[in-house]
Parts: structure tokens; sequence; C-alpha cells
């Protein structure tokens, strides 16, 4: 994918020095004692750190913090659309994906990449039975996600993070999406919110590449739904559904954090709406 | 059979069975003789008659047209058309009718539920989503026609109006014949309306509960399965006609239906098997003229 | 996609007929439409193929061309795809319309076929780090009549087993110089190998049930959908949900069993058929 020369000099094309690294020895994805190499189980989840409304100038916002990857997530809106086509009562929504340049170990491009807008897209998709769309109709919610740092599983945290934001800027919604990824390697293991390095890469795996994969999931907790699907990877369809039974078991843990996320900005808000009041009786 | 892919290589070429009498290409010199009337299709330049359009001549005493075998619809005063609502503007729907520009239906050219002779009130207007939105269809009637072709369109008449449960096929409207009547209630057990702008409606028996409420209140229960394959295969059969250029009336549909009736509906999407099909009805109809 | 609108009535007396198990053209749930399928239909390229599926008409001309391998795997070869929803399948396309759509089919694509058990990647390198194919997959949408992402899965498959990639030779002349040599004989050349290759199933959810290879109107009343990848084997090599409502677990498990059945099966004709035309067929008359 050629960047954009005129605007952004630099070298045509350049490659992360890791590359030409002599191969070391491959990194076995479970230690001998059978924990991952940070000293998780296999379906532990990283602890997470979750806060919406930190950025003051929009609708909502939120930020999720798990380890190493980090994504911040802003909401604009709902605004009147600006190109309409045809007649419709509901609103839509318009997602934009993007990894900093500096987020991952290659440095990515400034421009949006097809990976990017797909991901874009299939957060706005997730989103969408999840927000009462019929609110707000012939406008348009605009849900900008940036990756900051991914140590893995960044598109799942993307997903919790935007619609934290949602949530914090107060459109009406059914339910919240929660996202959860899972490395499957072998038929019987699998790791859940795997790191950048656990992370299933085409080529990672050596020998019988069948049932590695990763699956990514979006669930509805309250509606006990799932919203989005990406898998990738060669997985036989048994253990496919075992993967998505998994991701929900996952994105379930970490509900509450989501909830007490959204209940502390609420608060948050009802404290300085008090204060306020209190210097206008003064 | 959950999939089936043929080689493009075994198709069998169709036979061209009866050659049309006389086909024209656009520019082609019809008659040198000045006098023919200049019909649809046609121009005149150095007292020769040219035909403008691919198709078929047609002579009806002096008068000279060619009629194109794929066209838009070119309506008439008393066709009877189906369209699909398009946009709701001020006191007029906006229809697609297969025509070269939309047709507009006034509001007060429809019948408002709570009968004939009501006035339409500046509510009506505010509520003219609630009786048809976009994507709505109608049976309608060819009211007249605007000096730049476009066709002003009424329902009033029980017969017109919304339309229920069904499906919708779309060919093109030279392929429906002009008959006393467009609406048939087939014996096989369906009723269709034969739009002259090339749309077909194929829905369920009417019943007689259908016809209140000025209709605008749509039966949504589910359609018997009986009368569900019923609907399928006519469907099919028409689609089938359509593709081998036969004309759509009553007659020549029913024929289909009944020679279609050896095959399973899943057996009768095959191309094969369909042309058997409809060659079968040509025979049949050429023998009873 | 290229849109149809329905009126409430259309769309229930499909819901409801996709509930009896009856489709408004007369299939069952879990049946495909007809296909036609053609290959060798472009002289210019390396591989090319021609599939239409009842409305639905694709074209998909193949061209290896020689390149520097990827950075990270220096020793393999890889496959480009691109695909056009031309202007004449439908206007909406015109311009940058068709753009979205068209990216996320090749996305698709891309992430389903750069497995390596998909392909011989490594047999595609010429000169590690130097030279290697690069196989571009162009697919042209020439109609649309539903059901994009099969027929594009089916046509690319069948478009890569009619490929025909030139023997290369490498020879090292006297200072130690690696030189490329390409044969010119039409008939050395080195093949694909298609059969762990996937074809995609799109699954439907219309009402209570689901549907295979749903025609535009059927599209018009899905709100959601799980494309899938399935390979011979019925293994599933990638999976997206597409569409704007939810699933449930139970739903997702019966689709995922209803897409690994008819991929399977498509998985076995589509072989069959290939085996049928044969590696080197060439045209029998284009679009007639």
């Amino acid at each position: 994918m050629p960047g954009d020369f005129k605007r952004i000099p630099c070298p045509q094309e350049t490659f992360q020095p890791q590359l030409y690294c002599k191969s070391s020895t491959k990194k076995q994805l479970l230690q001998e004692n059978g924990k991952r190499a940070d000293n998780r189980s296999l379906d532990e989840i990283r602890p997470i750190f979750l806060k919406a409304g930190v950025v003051s100038q929009a609708r909502g916002s939120a930020y999720i913090e798990a380890c190493n990857t980090k994504v911040i997530c802003a909401v604009y809106g709902p605004h009147e659309v600006q190109r309409r086509e045809g007649f419709s009562m509901q609103g839509s929504l318009r997602c934009e994906f993007k990894y900093a340049t500096f987020s991952c170990p290659g440095r990515r491009q400034h421009q949006t990449d097809s990976e990017e807008k797909q991901m874009g897209l299939v957060i706005a998709q997730a989103l969408q039975p999840a927000i009462c769309l019929h609110k707000f109709p012939k406008s348009q919610l605009d849900i900008f996600v940036t990756v900051l740092q991914n140590d893995g599983s960044a598109f799942a945290a993307a997903l919790t993070c935007a619609s934290v934001a949602v949530a914090d800027a107060g459109i009406e919604m059914y339910d919240v999406v929660i996202g959860c990824s899972l490395r499957q390697a072998g038929e019987t293991t699998s790791v859940l919110d795997p790191t950048i390095t656990e992370d299933f890469y085409s080529r990672s795996v050596d020998g019988d590449a069948s049932n590695h994969g990763s699956v990514t999931a979006a669930y509805l907790p309250s509606l006990n739904q799932l919203s989005a699907i990406q898998q990738t990877g060669e997985i036989e369809p048994e253990v496919a559904a075992k993967c998505l039974q998994k991701c929900i078991e996952g994105s379930v843990r970490i509900f509450p954090v989501v909830s007490q996320c959204l209940i502390k900005a609420t608060k948050r808000k009802a404290q300085k709406s008090q204060q306020t009041a209190k210097k206008d009786d003064v | 059979m959950a999939t089936y892919i043929r080689p493009a290589r075994k198709r069998k070429c169709s036979k061209t069975i009866q050659e049309p009498k006389r086909l024209v290409t656009p520019g082609d010199v019809i008659t040198s003789d000045t006098d023919f009337m200049r019909g649809h299709g046609t121009y005149m330049e150095e007292d020769k008659l040219h035909a403008s359009v691919a198709g078929v001549v047609e002579t009806v005493n002096k008068l000279i047209c060619v009629k194109p075998l794929k066209t838009r619809y070119n309506g008439e005063v008393g066709d009877v058309v189906i369209g699909r609502i398009t946009e709701v503007g001020q006191k007029r729907w906006k229809v697609d009718t297969n025509s070269r520009l939309n047709s507009a239906l006034m509001l007060s050219a429809v019948n408002l539920p709570g009968g004939e002779l009501r006035r339409r009130s500046a509510e009506d207007e505010l509520l003219m989503r609630e009786y048809l939105a976009e994507g709505d269809l109608i049976s309608a009637e060819v009211q007249s026609v605007f000096s730049d072709g476009a066709l002003s369109i009424h329902t009033r008449s029980l017969k017109y109006g919304k339309l229920g449960q069904g499906v919708l096929v779309t060919v093109s409207p030279s392929l429906i014949k002009r008959r006393k009547t467009h609406f048939h209630n087939l014996t096989c057990g369906a009723s269709i309306i034969l739009g002259n702008n090339g749309y077909v409606w194929i829905s369920p028996m009417a019943g007689a509960e259908e016809e209140e409420g000025g209709g605008f209140i749509q039966n949504l229960e589910p359609v018997l399965l009986s009368d569900r394959e019923v609907m399928t295969r006519l469907k099919n059969c028409i689609v089938g006609l359509a593709e081998y250029r036969m004309m759509l009336y009553d007659t020549s549909i029913l024929y289909t239906y009944e020679a279609s009736l050896k095959y399973t509906l899943e057996e009768l999407l095959k191309p094969e098997l369909m042309e058997e099909v409809v060659e079968d009805t040509r025979r049949r109809l050429e023998q009873e003229t | 996609m290229a849109k149809v609108q329905l009126s409430l009535g259309e769309k229930t007396f499909i819901i409801h007929g996709v509930q009896d198990g009856l489709r408004t053209d007369g299939r069952s749930c879990d049946a495909f439409r007809p296909m036609e399928l053609e290959c060798g239909v472009v002289s210019n390229t390396s591989g090319s193929s021609r599939l239409r599926l009842s409305n639905t008409e694709i074209l998909v001309g193949v061209k290896a061309e020689m390149g520097k391998p990827r950075p990270t795997r220096p020793n393999e070869g890889y496959l480009e795809f691109f695909i056009d929803l031309s202007a004449n399948a439908s206007p909406e396309f015109e311009g940058r319309g068709g753009e979205e759509l068209a990216t996320e089919i090749a996305n698709t694509l891309t992430l389903t076929y750069d497995l390596k058990n998909v392909l011989d990647y490594q047999a595609l390198c010429v000169l590690p780090q130097q030279c290697c194919w690069v196989v571009y997959v162009d697919v042209v949408v020439l109609e649309c009549g539903g059901n994009l992402f099969d027929a594009i899965g089916i046509a690319v498959k069948a478009a890569l087993y009619n490929t025909r990639i030139p023997k290369v030779k490498v020879q090292v002349d006297s200072e130690g110089q690696e030189e490329i040599e390409v044969s010119d004989d039409p008939h050395d050349v080195v093949l694909l190998d298609t059969c762990n290759m996937p074809v995609l199933v799109t699954v439907s959810k219309i009402g209570q049930q689901h549907v295979v290879d749903a025609t535009l109107e059927e599209e018009a009343c899905c709100l959601a959908c799980i494309v899938m990848a399935v390979n011979a084997k019925g293994a599933l090599v990638g999976m997206e949900k597409k569409g704007s409502s939810s699933l449930t677990m139970d739903s997702i498990q019966d689709m995922i069993t209803t897409g690994k059945k008819v991929g399977m099966n498509l998985n076995s004709n589509l072989s069959s058929v290939l085996q049928e035309i044969g590696r080197d067929a060439s045209s029998s008359g284009f679009l007639s």
C-alpha cells in the first residue's frame, strides 16, 4: 500500500529492523507449568482499566487499557447527515477505526488502510443492534476509535471501548457491547485475550495448521446475543462454536468492569452538576 | 440437490423456433411509399420511412409502427399499471412504473379510508406516509399523460390500491398482451395482475374481507403452504415465458402452469426443463389458433 | 450492495415462505440457484473464469507477474485480490460507490487464502528475498443479483484452477550472479493445487430460519448473515458476521452447521465440474 508521499516526507519503503534479526528460537505458547508467558492461565483475561469521559469536548468518550493494549474512543453527534440517501426513520452509525502509526511493532501508514476500514465497518455493525437508532431519525452518530498501543486483542478492546463511549454520550441503548478475543492453538488448547506474541498469524504455526486460528466476538450481555464474529485461520465448525462460547464467557467477566465504569462516570457527572448548582445558589 | 454447477460448454443453443415476420434495425428503410402514416418507432427522412428502433414492423391500415422487443413503458390512458412508491411529496406520491419518468399519484386520486366522497383535509396530507410509504406497491390506472410523457395515475376504484402479500415479477412491457381485463383469478388458485407496464403481481386468491378499510390495511397472516406452492410455480412460469419471449396473458400463463406440473418446483429451476415447458406451451397455443 | 426496495407485504411473504421452507423461486432453504461456469475465457490472462449464478455474473482474471517477496515472508510468493464492482452491474457502484463493498470482499478473500494450508506459497518463490510470483486475482462483477460473496468465491477458485504459471529456471553465471530464465513453452507450466482452497458460503438469517444463496429480494429481508469460508474437509478457514442485527448462540450454531454442509457439497461439486472442464479449457463463447 503506497503512502501519501506528497504530504508525509518519508522513504518509499521501510522495514522494521527486527526482520533482519537472525531468528531466535520460536517462543512456546505455554510455559512448562501450563501457564502463559505472562503467568496467566489459559482462560484468564488481563486486568482492565476502563474510564469514560476522557475527551472533554466530545459528546462521549472512553479509554480502555488491558496491560499494554490501549485504545481511546470518542463519539460525536448525533448530528444531521451530510449526504443523505433516501428517506429513513432510523439514525445511522459511522465508525472510523485507526491504529496510531506507532501502535504496532511495525510502523503503520498514516492513511486508513483496508484492514482499518474493515474494522470500522465491523464495529459500526456490532454496535447497531445495541443502539436505539429509531430514537434519532435522519441523523448520524460518529465514532472514532484510535488504538494507541496494540499488544493483542486491540480490536476486542476497541469494541468494548466504543460501546462505553456511546453510553457515555447519553445515547439510548438496549445493551452494551463487549468484545473478547481468543486464540485457538490445536484442537484442545485455546488462550483467551491473547497478547500480540500469542496472537494468531497465518505463518506462526509449524506442522499441522488445522484448528489454529483466532476468534473475536462482540457480545450483548442483556440480550444474550452476538453482534459480531470474526474468525481467521482454519478451525473446525464444532471447535469454532466452542470458541464463541468461550468468548462469551470472557465477555461476561468483563461486563462488571463496564457497568462499574459507567456508574462511576455517572456519579462524577452528578457531583459536578451538584457543585455547579451550589455555586449558583451562592 | 443443494448445489448445481453446469459447465458453460454443456449449454445447448436454443433453436430459433419461428422467425418473426419483419424485423428492422434503426435506420432501415421500411417503405418509400408516401401513402403510409408514420407511427411510433419510425421517422421520415427524404420521403422515406425509416425505423428508429430494432423490432417488428406492424401495419394497421395505413399506419406503420415498429414495436421494439425491449422498451421502457410508454403509458396510455386507461392502462392498468403496477407501481412502487419512491417518494412521498406535497399532496402527491412519486411512483416508479417502469416508465421514463416517475408517475404521479395525487392525494386527490386515491380512495381514503372512510368513504369515497370524503373531503381531503390537511390532516390527510400529514398522514400520507401512513397510507402509502416508500417501497409500497400499488395497482392503479393511468388517468392522464402529461406533455412530457409523465403519467398521472389514480386508484379511485376498489379494484385498485395498495397491494398486500405476494411476489412481483418484472418483464418487458411489450410482452404483456392488451386485454379487456388485466386482473385474473386463475383456476389454479392464485390471482395475478398483469400490469401494462411489465410489472406482474402474483398474490394469493383474495378473500372477501380484504376489501374493507379502503385497501390500506394489509393482511399479514401467513399464506398457506399450498397457495404458496401455486404462486411460486406461477412465478417461475412467468419468468420462463418472459425469458423465451412469449406473450403473457391468462391463457398462456395457465397453459404453462399446466405443462410445468410434471416437474417439481426444484426441477423447474433448471433452464433445460423450463425451456421444454415453454416449448410445450407454445405448441399447444399454436394448435388452438 | 445493490438495493431493492420491498413493501411490507412482499417482505412478509418472503419471510413466511422461508419459515415454511419454500422460497419465492421454489428453492428449499439450503439450495443454491443453478450456476454456469466457464474457464479460460480471457486469453491475455494466466487463468480466468466466468460464473453465472442466476442474475449474478462474475468474471475473474488471474495474472501472474514477478515481484519482490514481502519482507516478512522472504521465501514465499503471494496473492493479491482486487474486486471491481463495475457500474455496469448497478448504477449505484459508479465512481466510488462500490468501494466499501469491494474492500470488504477483497479483505475476506485475502484473509481466507492467506493460510499455509490453502496454497503452497513457497512454491511461488523464485529467489528468496529477491524474486517471487505475485498472483493478481482481479474480479469484475458484471451483474449483481444477490449473493456476491459466494459467487466470487467459486469464480476465484475456478480461475486459480485454470491458472498456468510459466516454469522458471535460476542459473548462476560465471560471476556468481543469479539469472532468471522463464520458459516460453506454453506447456511447460506450473499448475496450482486448488483442492485445499475454500469456497465462501453466506448463510442469511431471515425471520427465524436461515437460507443460503439469498436473492436480492431476500437480502433486503435479511438483517444478519454469516459469511463462512469452508474448505473441502468442512473446516472453517474464516468466518465473519455481517449485517445490522445480532444473533443468538443457538442460531449461530445452526447456521454454522448449514454452512459446513453446503460448503462441502459446493466444494465437491465444484471440483468435479472443474475436472470435467479440464485445466486447459479455452473459451467456448463469452457471455453468449
